[in-house]
C-alpha cells in the first residue's frame, strides 16, 4: 500500500497546483506533498530493511533496498529543491523576469509559477515510478516520462538559449533512450526464449534475476551495450554528455538541481538493474571493462572543461559529468567494496549536489550574470552566507576531507586499488586532483578577495533556511551516518552484488 | 480459402511488407519536401500495423491485435495528422539541406542496411523453431536496418520537424523489432511506450512552434549560441 501512496501523492500534487490560484496555497501544497512523500520514503526505507522487499500488484511495483534508497534519495532533493524553489521565484518576480514577457502585473507571475509547481511533481513521479517500477520496460516508460515532464521545465525563461538546450535535450535524449528500449527488447527475447512466458512477468526484473544464467549470451552482451549507451546518455557518461552543460545553465536553477541530483540517480539505477543482470548472465568481466572504459572518459572529459571554465552553471555541469563517472567506474571496479562506495556516492552525492547549485543560483540572480570574468570576486562580502556555503560546498563535492564524498570516494580508490586496477586507480587520483583544484581556484575567486563595493544581497528566509539547512545534513553526514540510512545501503549494496 | 491458414503464405506477405517498409525508409532519406515526409511516415505506420495484424491473426494472439489497432491510430492517423498541421501553421514546405546530399545519404543508408543484416544473422537460429513460431522473425534485419536509418536521418536534417520524424521512424523500427522477436512486449509496457511517443511528439510539437517564433526559422543548426 505504501508503494501506491508513493505514487499518488506526487500525482496528485501536479494538478492540484494547476487548478489553485493563489501563489503561496500554491506553494505550500507542494511543499507539503514532498514532505509528505520524503516521510513515506523514510517509511519504505525502514521497512525494506526490517522485513525484506515490498512488492503489491503481482510484483508489479516492487521495492527492495536498491529501490528504496532511491525512492529516499529522490524525495529528500525534491523537497530541498522546492524550498529553495519559493525563495528563488519570489527573488525573479521582484526582478520582474515574468513580468517582462507578459506586459503583465506581479500576481500575474502565477500562471509561470504553476508551470513549474505542476511540472515538478510530475517529474519526481516518474522518478519514483522509474524506482518502483519492477517490469523493465515500465522502467524505460518512467525513464523516458522523466525527459517529456522536463523539457518544458528546461525552458522555463523561454529566452533563445533555453530552447536551443531544451531542443538538445529532447532530441538527444530521445535518441539515447530508443537504443535503451532496443536493449531492453533483446533482452525480453532472451529471456522469452530461456523461460518461455509470454505474460506481463517475463519482463519483471525479480522473475528475470533469478534465471539470468540461462539467457543467450550474445543477446544479452548486444543488450548491455544498448542499455550502457542508451540510460547513459540521461545520465549524462562521456561521449553522450553534451546536452548536460546546456541543461544544467539554462533552467531554473532548482530544477537544474532536481535534474542533477535525482533524474541522475534513476538513470544509473536503470542502469545497475541491467548490470546485475548482465553481470549474473555472463560474469562480471564484460560489464566491468565497459563501465570502467566509461567512467574514466567521463571523468578525464570534465577536467579540461573544468580548468578552463568561464561560467559558473555550466561548471557545475562538468562537476555532474565527472561525479557520473566516479559513480560508473566504482560500478566497474565490482566487488564489495566498489558497489558499496558507488551506493554511498550516490547518497552523498545527491546531499552535496543542490547545495552547490543552490549557491550558484543565488550568486547569478545576486550578480545578473552567471560569467566569472563579470563577477569581480569578493562574494564574501556582500552575500557572507551564500559565499561561505559555496565555498564549503565546493570543498564538499570535490571530496575533500572531512566531507563525505571524501569517504566514498577512498572507499572507490581502495576497491580499485585491491581489484588490481593499479594504474586506472592511479589516473582516477589525478583526475580528481586536477578537478579539486580547478573547482576550488575558480570558486575561492568568485567569492574571497577584496571587497568589490556591491550592495548587501537580499536575504530571504527560504532561500536561507534552505542553504544553511542543507548545509547543516551536509557537515554532520561527514562525520555520522545515521545506521538506518547505512544498513539501507548496505542492503542495496548486497541487492547489486548478490541479485537479491 | 486454404492459403488464409498457411503460415507460409503469412510469412511471405509479411516479407514483402517489411521490404516495402524498407524501400519507404530509404526513400524518406533522400526526401525533400516535409509534407511528402509525413506522408511516407503514415504509410509506413499502416505497413507495420499491417505486419502486426497478421503476425496476431496466424497466433491468435489478441493483445498483438491492439498493438496492431494503437498504432493503426496514433501513427499512421493521427500523428501525422498534427505534424501536417503544424506544419501548415508555420508554413513550411521544404527541407533545403541536409547536412549530407541525397544521393550520399541513400548509399549510406544502404550501408546500413547491410550492417542490419549483419548484425541480425547473429539471431537467426532456424533449427530451433516450427514454421509458425518463426513466422516474421526474418523481419528483423528490416528493423534493425530502420533504427539505424532513422538514428542516420535524425542525425542528418536540419529542420527540427525532420529531425523528429527520424526519431519516430526510429521508434517504427523498435516496433519491428519488437513484433518479429518476441510477438510485441506485453500490452502494458506496449500502452506505455504509445504514450510516451504520443506525449513525446505533443512536447517537441510545442517546442518546434516556440524555436519557430523564437528565431523565424526551424534550422537546428541556428541553434549555436550555447558554445563552451
Amino acid at each position: 500500500m505504501i508503494l501506491l501512496w508513493l505514487l499518488i501523492v506526487p500525482l496528485a500534487a501536479s494538478p492540484l497546483a494547476f487548478f489553485l490560484r493563489r501563489r503561496s496555497v500554491i506553494e505550500v501544497v507542494n511543499l507539503a506533498a514532498f514532505a509528505v512523500l520524503l516521510c513515506l520514503a523514510a517509511a519504505l526505507g525502514v521497512r525494506v530493511v526490517r522485513s525484506g522487499p515490498v512488492s503489491i500488484w503481482d510484483g508489479f511495483f516492487y521495492a527492495d533496498a536498491l529501490s528504496a534508497l532511491v525512492v529516499l534519495l529522490t524525495s529528500f532533493v525534491a523537497l530541498v529543491c522546492s524550498v529553495y524553489a519559493v525563495g528563488y521565484f519570489r527573488h525573479d518576480e521582484r526582478n520582474g523576469i515574468f513580468r517582462e514577457k507578459e506586459e503583465l502585473r506581479a500576481p500575474l507571475a502565477v500562471p509561470k509559477l504553476r508551470e513549474y509547481y505542476s511540472l515538478t511533481p510530475l517529474l519526481v513521479f516518474s522518478m519514483v515510478l522509474v524506482a518502483l517500477a519492477n517490469n523493465l520496460g515500465i522502467l524505460w516508460v518512467a525513464i523516458e516520462g522523466t525527459t517529456l515532464a522536463s523539457v518544458f521545465l528546461v525552458m522555463f525563461y523561454g529566452r533563445e538559449t533555453s530552447l536551443e538546450a531544451a531542443w538538445k535535450y529532447a532530441i538527444i535524449g530521445g535518441v539515447g533512450l530508443s537504443m535503451a528500449l532496443f536493449g531492453t527488447i533483446l533482452t525480453y527475447y532472451s529471456a522469452h526464449q530461456a523461460l518461455g512466458t509470454e505474460t506481463l512477468a517475463g519482463l519483471n526484473w525479480s522473475v528475470l534475476v533469478g534465471n539470468a544464467a540461462q539467457f543467450d549470451k550474445p543477446t544479452i552482451r548486444l543488450a548491455f551495450i544498448l542499455i550502457l549507451l542508451g540510460y547513459g546518455t540521461k545520465a549524462g557518461i562521456a561521449p553522450m554528455h553534451t546536452w548536460k552543460p546546456d541543461v544544467y545553465s539554462e533552467a531554473p536553477v532548482p530544477a537544474a538541481a532536481m535534474l542533477a541530483a535525482g533524474v541522475l540517480n534513476c538513470a544509473l539505477y536503470g542502469l545497475v538493474r541491467f548490470y546485475i543482470l548482465t553481470s549474473k548472465c555472463l560474469g562480471p568481466g564484460f560489464a566491468s571493462h565497459l563501465l570502467i572504459l566509461f567512467g574514466l572518459l567521463s571523468m578525464g572529459v570534465a577536467v579540461p572543461f573544468i580548468l578552463v571554465q568561464k561560467n559558473f552553471r555550466r561548471m557545475l555541469a562538468y562537476s555532474s559529468i565527472d561525479h557520473t563517472g566516479i559513480m560508473v567506474l566504482a560500478l566497474g571496479f565490482g566487488g564489495p567494496l566498489g558497489v558499496l562506495g558507488m551506493l554511498l556516492h550516490m547518497t552523498f552525492h545527491s546531499i552535496t549536489k543542490p547545495l552547490l547549485f543552490f549557491c550558484a543560483g543565488n550568486v547569478q540572480q545576486h550578480l545578473k550574470t552567471d560569467l566569472f570574468r563579470e563577477a569581480k570576486g569578493g562574494l564574501i562580502h556582500s552575500m557572507p552566507l551564500s559565499g561561505a556555503a559555496f565555498l564549503m560546498a565546493t570543498l564538499a563535492v570535490t571530496g575533500a576531507p572531512p566531507f563525505s564524498l571524501f569517504l566514498s570516494e577512498f572507499t572507490i580508490l581502495r576497491a580499485g586499488f585491491s581489484r588490481g586496477y593499479l594504474i586506472l586507480a592511479i589516473l582516477f587520483i589525478a583526475f580528481l586532483v586536477a578537478i579539486f583544484s580547478g573547482f576550488l581556484i575558480h570558486i575561492a575567486n568568485l567569492v574571497l578577495g577584496p571587497d568589490p563595493g556591491l550592495p548587501p544581497a537580499e536575504t530571504c528566509r527560504w532561500k536561507k533556511s534552505s542553504v544553511v539547512g542543507l548545509a547543516v545534513v551536509i557537515i554532520v553526514m561527514g562525520f555520522w551516518i545515521p545506521a538506518p540510512l547505512f544498513r539501507l545501503i548496505q542492503g542495496a549494496a548486497g541487492i547489486v552484488m548478490g541479485g537479491r | 480459402m486454404t492459403f488464409l491458414q498457411d503460415p507460409e503464405f503469412g510469412d511471405r506477405i509479411i516479407t514483402l511488407m517489411a521490404a516495402l517498409v524498407l524501400v519507404l525508409q530509404i526513400a524518406a532519406v533522400g526526401q525533400r519536401w516535409i509534407v511528402s515526409s509525413i506522408r511516407i511516415f503514415a504509410v509506413q505506420s499502416f505497413l507495420l500495423a499491417a505486419i502486426a495484424g497478421i503476425i496476431a491473426y496466424f497466433n491468435h494472439a489478441t493483445h498483438i491485435y491492439i498493438a496492431a489497432l494503437l498504432i493503426l491510430g496514433l501513427k499512421a492517423v493521427l500523428l501525422p495528422w498534427l505534424l501536417e498541421r503544424l506544419v501548415k501553421r508555420i508554413e513550411i514546405r521544404r527541407e533545403i539541406e541536409p547536412l549530407i546530399n541525397a544521393p550520399l545519404s541513400i548509399l549510406i543508408a544502404g550501408c546500413l542496411t547491410l550492417v542490419g543484416y549483419v548484425v541480425a544473422q547473429s539471431f537467426y537460429h532456424p533449427e530451433e523453431t516450427s514454421v509458425r513460431a518463426a513466422l516474421g522473425h526474418n523481419t528483423l534485419a528490416v528493423a534493425i536496418a530502420l533504427f539505424l536509418i532513422g538514428f542516420f536521418t535524425t542525425l542528418n536534417r536540419r529542420k527540427a520537424l525532420t529531425q523528429v520524424l527520424g526519431l519516430l521512424s526510429l521508434e517504427n523500427g523498435l516496433f519491428l523489432a519488437a513484433i518479429s522477436l518476441t510477438y510485441g512486449m506485453p500490452l502494458v509496457v506496449e500502452l506505455g511506450i504509445f504514450f510516451d511517443v504520443l506525449v513525446a511528439v505533443m512536447v517537441l510539437g510545442i517546442l518546434v512552434f516556440r524555436i519557430r517564433e523564437a528565431f523565424d526559422s526551424m534550422d537546428v543548426s541556428k541553434l549555436r549560441k550555447l558554445r563552451e
